[in-house]
């Protein structure tokens, strides 16, 4: 309840500072306060320090698993703050806005952290998602941003309808919109096929979330057209959350209406989802070999990255569930510090990284380290990232399926490191490519950089938190 | 506890990280101090054992968490552990000190560079032997032969010393495998690899026993260099020659005893491990010794040597008498290493130059270095009462009470190891130069940081065997007596006193007959023409390394040859091939997303449709798929 409400009030006040606050420069350091504040409430609340007693008539349920999940949001949205927020301030003159619609975004996290009720999930979603709709076109003068905005919008409103659609089937079917009632309810009685049709829908709308394919179209024209420092947020913070999501909704009924359980009218879930996967891992991991722009590769990277999170979707167990968080973690990290990198370049080409270790050793080093965990290489958190969801797979007895995700990570060895030898083995023709970097950015990377590691030697660092 | 290893890792960073600022005096000071700084509190820690006697094993932290077994990071420090902290500490800090000298010739981040290898050697010696359990002590064995590996390709630009540094380490390797093994295979069974659980567990067959030890003694075979895994050590003498005096003669190769000492549970029970450990032991001894006969470079004898004087440890723990195994580890450290300094002493007077047929009448030029390398030789070739006759004699009474014919080849072995010896001696010291003009007028002893550590050495070599003068010899036998609470009581030889008196007599009384021939015959006209008949064999060690060449490397390298030509070229194809169908789908598949949204709904409708299309049909999918798979 903390961070829901608490959110929304500090998006508020951000709104607020931006018409009573005429000094541009505080506003971000309003905005790392609050963030701090907000990260603090949370933890607050997952120790049992609740500020508000609402009831909210069991649409809402807090538990410590959604909470955690909370603080690595959070967390990782005030390191995004912390390194982009001089970047924030170059898109345009709303800086204080574009603060307000982030803290609104995380409002929306939280709800979808804690819905028990499928209004509420919707209303999570649309509250996370129509914040992103401003940011993707907040670059007003640039056409591209204003046609990303639209097409986001559009394809969205459509998801949005296949969403309501499926939550209209599931309501007419059993009569309820909560999440635990329709667990009892199906499990009394026949299973209904405008049920299992609703199910269904309800995997569209969130495959398309996620950008998983063949959802995922709206993807690499958004996250391309979005100025690049909010393409870092949506393509970091709001995916992992959308994933949570995803699966939460899901665990709660997977049984229930799977084919094993009601062999008349059940889904194959293994299939759907395996079908999913395989092509969310293709889609996304061989359209990235052939772009031109380390923007782009990012875009159908976060794709091939979303098969690898749809294995805990696959395999609901304990592996899995530790695996989305080490996976949320691991991706916000990598994401956040690869697009701090990528904001700095004036050429988003492969070849506008050429050289950059010789003159930024710095920043090419943590590129190294991000693309090395996105590629999922020991010593950095991204391969315990995969090992746990390819384990989680294997231990549900689809080790073909793991066999397909290490054939598609290796795939994306070829693209990932594209840029790394870039950076080290080819001379730059012209001027520095990089702005030059404050030293703050300096230190979010390294905090980047030293998390990646730590989690890569020490996953439990993070995972032990989930069972305190 | 843990400050022991932690003092040299902590120098091997500083030195290591800090090559191109420090100096060499500071390097030397920081290297050689952190290896004192150890010593020191292995020193306390040697007598809290000794007064306590409680095993105490303390955990630093959890280092492998899994469901079936939890592996700690632990030290255990006992009898067995102390003793050899005290040896590896003791004389890696002499022979830190005498480094400073030897390698001064070398530019400042190379000599750092060594005294990095050289610290984080001694960091992995004693992780080896302070690990209270198996997983740590492979972290520890692992650690040593990368360092050898380093150390002995520590002059890298010469390609002969980078393929000896190649040889050893996959030789080690070779070895390595078995140990591991071994470790798997105690998990498995145990679900632990902590010394305590596993030598209380019940649960083992005898197979069980048997195969861990001959596995655990394949990894000692490598480490140790005993047949048919030695011949890397002396082509390992490529490195310094202090590295050899530490790593290829004191320590490192003893960890293959220190590993069976330490399991000596387990052996005890499995009669076959302990017959092949002996008969290896056995072989090693007596073939190494011949090829030593015949060999002119000085390092290489004294290779060879070691090797021979490890099989004689091995025959020990074979016999039962782990004790004795132990004793003799120490011993020979203290005189293997006075061997191996003082050759290196002579080596730097005569720069570089490693051949004994160019030497001769260095007695005169090199006093101290004469003097201590004479004391050495006599404490090997089992002259009482030095210190090398104490514990060569405990191994060899062990042996004729397990089997007299073990004890003939044994003393046969002990003879050959006095000739060969004072063959090296009398060839090197005695008689007159034979070498250039020009080294005859640099001809001078080395410096005092070389000559103390020989001093030191030569009178721990002179003294050392009275740790354990034996109760026939109206000694208290003290070191049986510490290390009998981590060594199984062994089977207590019921020699009667006159047999051993008759024993030692006649072993030293060969030895000495050996000796004195040896210094006759070379001291006035040494052999200094090539090897014939025999002889050549010898001096070219029984082709050894040939056969092995013949045997698996040619094989090798015409299969592999086969594979380049051929069988390469296919999976060539097949790996650029499915790399280029990845390029080719990319620009193919990337042709879909064309910009324009409608075409994206509509694709996104026709995949909805067919996603239910798909749970309609579901049933004849689901048996087309079991079909497949």
């Amino acid at each position: 309840m903390n961070a829901i409400i608490l959110s929304a009030i500090f998006g508020v006040v951000l709104m607020m500072a931006s018409a009573f606050v005429s000094n541009r420069s505080l506003y971000k350091t309003i905005a790392l306060a609050c963030l701090v504040l907000l990260v603090g409430a949370n933890i607050a609340e997952t120790l049992g320090y609740s500020f508000f007693t609402i009831d909210t008539h069991n649409m809402l349920a807090f538990n410590k698993m959604g909470l955690f999940f909370n603080t690595i949001c959070f967390t990782a949205t005030l390191l995004y703050v912390f390194i982009s927020s001089s970047e924030i301030e170059r898109v345009d003159n709303y800086t204080a806005e574009y603060f307000a619609l982030i803290f609104f975004s995380l409002c929306g996290i939280a709800i979808l952290t804690s819905f028990n009720n499928l209004l509420m999930m919707f209303l999570g979603i649309e509250i996370m998602s129509i914040p992103l709709y401003i940011l993707t076109g907040s670059d007003k003068r640039n056409l591209k941003s204003n046609e990303a905005a639209l097409k986001y919008f559009l394809m969205g409103s459509f998801s949005t309808g296949i969403l309501l659609l499926g939550i209209a089937f599931i309501y007419g079917a059993t009569g309820s919109f909560g999440l635990e009632s329709i667990k009892v309810g199906t499990l009394q009685m026949q299973l209904s096929i405008l049920e299992v049709t609703g199910c269904i829908l309800l995997l569209i709308a969130f495959a398309f979330k996620v950008s998983a394919a063949p959802f995922h179209f709206w993807t690499p024209d958004v996250y391309d057209g979005a100025p690049s420092v909010f393409t870092s947020f949506m393509a970091s913070i709001i995916k992992v959350a959308g994933f949570y999501a995803f699966v939460k909704l899901f665990e709660s009924r997977i049984e229930t209406t799977s084919f094993a359980t009601n062999p008349a009218v059940g889904v194959n879930w293994h299939l759907l989802f395996a079908i999913l996967i395989i092509a969310t891992l293709f889609v996304g991991n061989i359209t990235a070999v052939f772009q031109q722009s380390v923007k782009r590769m990012l875009a159908y990277s976060s794709i091939a990255q979303a098969g690898f999170m749809l294995f805990a979707l696959f395999s609901v167990n304990a592996f899995s569930k530790e695996g989305l968080y080490l996976y949320a973690a691991g991706y916000c990290l990598a994401t956040i510090g690869i697009f701090a990198v990528l904001v700095r370049m004036k050429d988003y080409t492969f070849e506008g990284f050429n050289g950059l270790a010789k003159h930024e050793p710095t920043l090419a080093f943590a590129t190294t380290v991000c693309l090395l965990s996105l590629a999922g290489i020991p010593l950095t958190v991204g391969f315990f990232a995969k090992y746990f969801m390819l384990a989680a797979v294997v231990k549900q007895g689809y080790a073909w399926l793991a066999i397909v995700g290490v054939l598609f990570a290796g795939v994306s060895i070829y693209y990932y490191f594209r840029v790394i030898a870039a950076m080290y083995f080819k001379s730059a023709d012209e001027n520095p490519a990089a702005v030059a970097t404050s030293s703050t950015v300096k230190i979010g990377l390294a905090v980047v950089v030293a998390g990646i590691i730590i989690l890569g030697v020490w996953p439990h660092a993070l995972l032990n938190f989930l069972y305190f | 506890m843990y400050l022991v290893p932690l003092f040299p890792l902590l120098g091997a960073i500083i030195s290591g990280l800090f090559r191109n600022q420090l100096s060499k005096t500071a390097a030397g000071i920081i290297a050689s101090g952190a290896i004192a700084a150890s010593f020191v509190v292995s020193f306390l820690l040697f007598f809290q054992v000794k007064s306590g006697g409680a095993i105490a094993v303390t955990p630093l932290f959890t280092f492998i968490k899994t469901s079936a077994f939890t592996i700690d990071f632990a030290f255990q420090v006992d009898q067995l552990s102390a003793l050899f902290l005290l040896i590896i500490t003791g004389i890696g800090f002499l022979i830190h000190l005498y480094s400073t000298a030897y390698m001064h010739e070398e530019e400042p981040h190379h000599f750092a560079r060594y005294f990095s290898y050289l610290n984080l050697f001694v960091f992995s010696m004693l992780l080896l032997v302070m690990g209270a359990n198996y997983v740590i002590m492979f972290i520890g064995w692992e650690g040593v032969g990368l360092c050898s590996y380093l150390l002995i390709g520590y002059w890298f630009k010469n390609t002969n010393y980078t393929a000896a540094a190649k040889k050893a380490f996959i030789m080690n390797r070779i070895g390595d495998m078995g140990f591991l093994l071994a470790v798997f295979y105690i998990l498995q069974k145990v679900g632990s690899a902590n010394y305590a659980t596993v030598f209380a567990f019940d649960g083992f067959s005898s197979t069980d026993v048997t195969t861990i030890c001959i596995l655990l003694f394949v990894g000692a075979m490598g480490k140790s260099a005993q047949l048919p895994l030695y011949t890397w050590l002396p082509d390992a003498m490529a490195g310094p020659t202090p590295v050899s005096a530490l790593i290829h003669a004191a320590t490192m190769v003893t960890a293959g005893i220190y590993m069976i000492a330490r399991s000596n549970v387990l052996y005890s029970a499995s009669e076959i491990a302990q017959h092949l450990v002996a008969i290896v032991g056995l072989a090693t001894a007596l073939f190494s010794a011949t090829i030593a006969l015949k060999q002119n470079d000085i390092k290489k004898v004294l290779a060879y040597s070691t090797v021979s004087q490890l099989g004689y440890m091995f025959l020990g723990l074979g016999v039962g008498a782990y004790t004795g195994a132990v004793f003799h580890v120490m011993t020979h450290a203290f005189f293997k290493a006075l061997l191996f300094l003082g050759a290196g002493s002579v080596i730097h007077a005569m720069h570089h130059e490693q051949d004994i047929r160019n030497m001769g009448g260095l007695k005169k030029h090199l006093p101290i270095t004469h003097i201590t390398f004479l004391l050495g030789c006599i404490a090997i070739a089992g002259v009482p009462p030095f210190s090398g006759f104490f514990s060569k004699d405990e191994i060899l009474a062990a042996a004729y009470a397990h089997n007299p014919i073990y004890w003939g080849l044994g003393v046969a072995g002990a003879a050959m190891t006095a000739f060969y010896m004072f063959r090296l001696y009398a060839t090197t010291f005695l008689g007159s130069f034979r070498g250039t003009q020009q080294q005859l007028s640099h001809l001078h002893e080395s410096p005092i940081s070389m000559t103390l550590p020989l001093m030191v050495l030569a009178l721990l070599s002179v003294v050392g065997g009275f740790l354990n003068v034996p109760e026939v010899l109206h000694g208290n036998a003290a070191l049986h007596h510490f290390l009998s609470p981590v060594l199984t009581s062994e089977s207590k030889h019921s020699l009667s006193h006159s047999t051993e008196y008759i024993l030692m007599g006649s072993s030293v009384a060969i030895a000495t007959l050996a000796l004195i021939f040896a210094i006759n015959k070379f001291s006035k006209n040494p052999e200094l023409g090539e090897a014939t008949g025999l002889g050549k064999t010898l001096a070219n060690k029984w082709y050894v390394d040939e056969a092995y060449d013949a045997a698996i490397v040619k094989p090798l390298n015409s299969v592999s040859l086969l594979f380049k030509n051929f069988v390469e070229k296919g999976i060539d194809g097949l790996v650029n091939g499915s790399g280029k169908l990845v390029q080719y789908s990319s620009r193919q598949v990337r042709l879909v997303q064309n910009g324009q949204v409608g075409s994206y709904i509509l694709y996104m409708v026709l995949s909805m449709v067919i996603l239910f299309l798909l749970w309609w049909n579901q049933p004849i999918l689901t048996k087309f798929i079991q079909k497949i798979f």
